[in-house]
């Protein structure tokens, strides 16, 4: 299959390498050329937009950062729109807001452009694995061509409905990291200020209803005092964003995620964006300590 | 009248002074009595217990801190129900959990007693100059009794229902006042983070629908950067440990409240807890603030 695949960042890069190996032909544009440049030596063509990809594919794949760059690679100038054959599909991989989501599947429609939206969970280390979560809405039978490229780069793959509603399932998943990841902190920050090992406290509640992979990857990682991204504070905070956003949207309350938020904000305001989002117990631990 | 007196602090010790200089007869009482030096030298009786100054005085004030002060000072041991005649009266001026006040007014009951909770809003400041508002529960019947004392050290009281109603009247303000003050906080760093000064934001403010006493009043402590003065944020903290434990009995939803009281709360492990509230803002610059724990990230 002729693939083409826009947004070659940590998350990008080797996903499109996964589907090169499978004997995929690649066909990539990239705003900075030195993106390009693990592609040198595989089964890859460099085009000079976005519309002369598309117009050598039979899928175009797009993970970029926010709903303004899909809507701009998709439908904007020299975008994939302008070069489409028809009967392309174009699977955006990037999170963004569900709502924008079933905006860009529409107006690519009007156009006999199919779309799916398939956001990710697993990080880098997902990706490098081939083992993300993908979370698919889109058309069944749309789904069901594209399926032999998800399995190519991830482990879980689950059509959940229309458009936006991969998006909607991710922002599900980026409430309950959020929470989980903030809720794993405080239990921790709770425990130390309380004069009690908080690798002790983990240990024994791994047995118990409090289990999570969060308090067990996370968790460790917090006790091993390492911040290293992972997953970085302020993706997580983008992503509260949307999710919050589509909260207003809707009329929805959301209590946990917006205060989870709010400490997203402050990770990122004090200069810790760049870290884990873990570095929320770093921040909880500042504010329970006495002024200087 | 005969009056004793529990609880000589900031706020206590002026209302006793009122209450002299209004021609009352006052005896007082405390668990240190270094702490009533100043009452007996306007005038005031020392006693031994608080059952002592009952038997003397028919009426009796509290102003001491929490739950368990006011029920050790009222129910414990050499405490004033061993001492209050039938048809005694107990004024209790702190602010502790209404459910606390309802079963001293039961306990008290059994006894022929009555109990009046009558919490008060107006800080120190409002004690000196009398102008405290009083939100009081208990017998209606008592109110012509009450007017004598609450005249003297307030400007407003207002009976709010039966015991207990006061202390939930006070959540209810505590409620409101420190939520304005944490929303005044997050303005003025909003404003900041914006580069815009926030002693004009609130003056602008002032004209609008966005004014209030508390925008006024610590808005202003927080444009001029003086969290010295005011009311100390340990004590709103306390409140809101009050009101919270109510809303879990009750079943009642308070978002709110509740991340006040964490501000609140953060505002004691930093050290802040003797400061004014407007210390809130501290709370916000230091969540924000680049820090190094000295920790290698990357």
């Amino acid at each position: 299959m002729n693939v083409g695949f826009i947004g070659l960042g940590l998350m990008g890069r080797p996903l499109a390498l996964h589907l090169e190996k499978a004997g995929h032909a690649l066909h990539l544009w990239a705003r900075r050329a030195d993106t390009l440049q693990p592609f040198a030596r595989v089964n890859a063509k460099a085009h000079v937009s976005a519309a002369e990809v598309a117009r050598h594919s039979d899928v175009v794949i797009t993970m970029v950062a926010d709903a303004p760059d899909v809507e701009a690679v998709c439908l904007g100038l020299d975008g994939i729109a302008e070069g489409a054959k028809p009967g392309l599909i174009v699977v955006d991989m990037s999170t963004i807001n569900p709502n924008a989501a079933r905006t860009i599947a529409q107006r690519l429609g009007e156009k006999g452009i199919e779309f799916l939206d398939a956001p990710v969970s697993g990080g880098e280390t997902g990706a490098i694995n081939a083992a993300l979560t993908i979370m698919v809405g889109g058309k069944a039978e749309v789904f069901e061509k594209v399926k032999p490229l998800f399995d190519k780069m991830g482990k879980s793959v689950t059509l959940i409905g229309d458009s936006g509603a991969g998006q909607v399932a991710k922002a599900c998943n980026q409430i309950l990291t959020g929470v989980g990841v903030l809720a794993v902190a405080e239990a921790f920050n709770f425990a130390t200020k309380s004069g009690v090992d908080a690798g002790k406290v983990r240990e024994a509640l791994l047995g118990g209803f409090a289990y999570s992979k969060i308090l067990e990857n996370h968790g460790q990682r917090m006790l091993d005092r390492n911040f290293k991204p992972g997953f970085k504070a302020w993706m997580h905070q983008k992503d509260l964003r949307i999710v919050m956003e589509e909260a207003h949207r809707m009329g929805l309350m959301l209590p946990a995620a917006a205060a989870t938020g709010q400490v997203f904000n402050a990770l990122v305001g004090s200069g810790m964006g760049e870290n884990d989002s873990i570095s929320a117990l770093m921040m909880l631990e500042k504010m329970s300590t006495p002024e200087a | 009248m005969k009056i004793g007196f529990i609880g000589l602090g900031a706020m206590g010790r002026p209302m006793v002074e009122h209450l002299i200089k209004a021609g009352h007869e006052l005896h007082v009482w405390s668990r240190r009595p270094v702490s009533t030096d100043l009452a007996i030298a306007s005038g005031a009786t020392r006693h031994e217990s608080p059952q002592a100054l009952a038997r003397d005085c028919p009426i009796v004030c509290t102003n001491v801190f929490a739950d368990a002060d006011v029920e050790g000072v009222a129910l414990g041991e050499g405490g004033l129900i061993h001492g209050l005649p039938h048809g005694g009266l107990h004024i209790d001026f702190s602010t502790i959990s209404p459910s606390c006040a309802r079963r001293i007014a039961a306990r008290y009951r059994e006894r022929g007693i009555d109990f009046v909770d009558a919490p008060v809003s107006g800080g120190s400041a409002g004690a000196q100059a009398a102008s405290l508002a009083i939100m009081w529960g208990g017998s209606a019947a008592l109110e012509p009794t009450l007017e004598q004392i609450f005249g003297v050290i307030g400007k407003r009281w207002v009976r709010v229902g039966e015991a207990g109603a006061g202390q939930v009247a006070k959540a209810c303000n505590q409620m409101v006042m420190v939520a304005a003050i944490e929303a005044c906080a997050e303005a003025a760093h909003l404003a900041d983070a914006a580069g815009v000064d926030f002693a004009k934001v609130r003056q602008a403010m002032m004209g609008g629908s966005g004014a209030s006493r508390v925008l006024e009043v610590f808005g202003g402590r927080m444009a001029e950067r003086d969290f010295q003065a005011g009311v100390m944020s340990r004590l709103h903290q306390k409140d809101f440990g009050l009101l919270l434990g109510e809303a879990v009995k009750l079943g009642v939803p308070l978002p709110v409240a509740s991340s006040v009281c964490q501000q609140l709360n953060a505002a004691q492990a930093r050290g802040q807890g003797e400061r004014d509230t407007s210390c809130l803002l501290r709370v916000l610059e230091v969540a924000d603030t680049e820090f190094s724990t000295g920790e290698e990230v990357q």
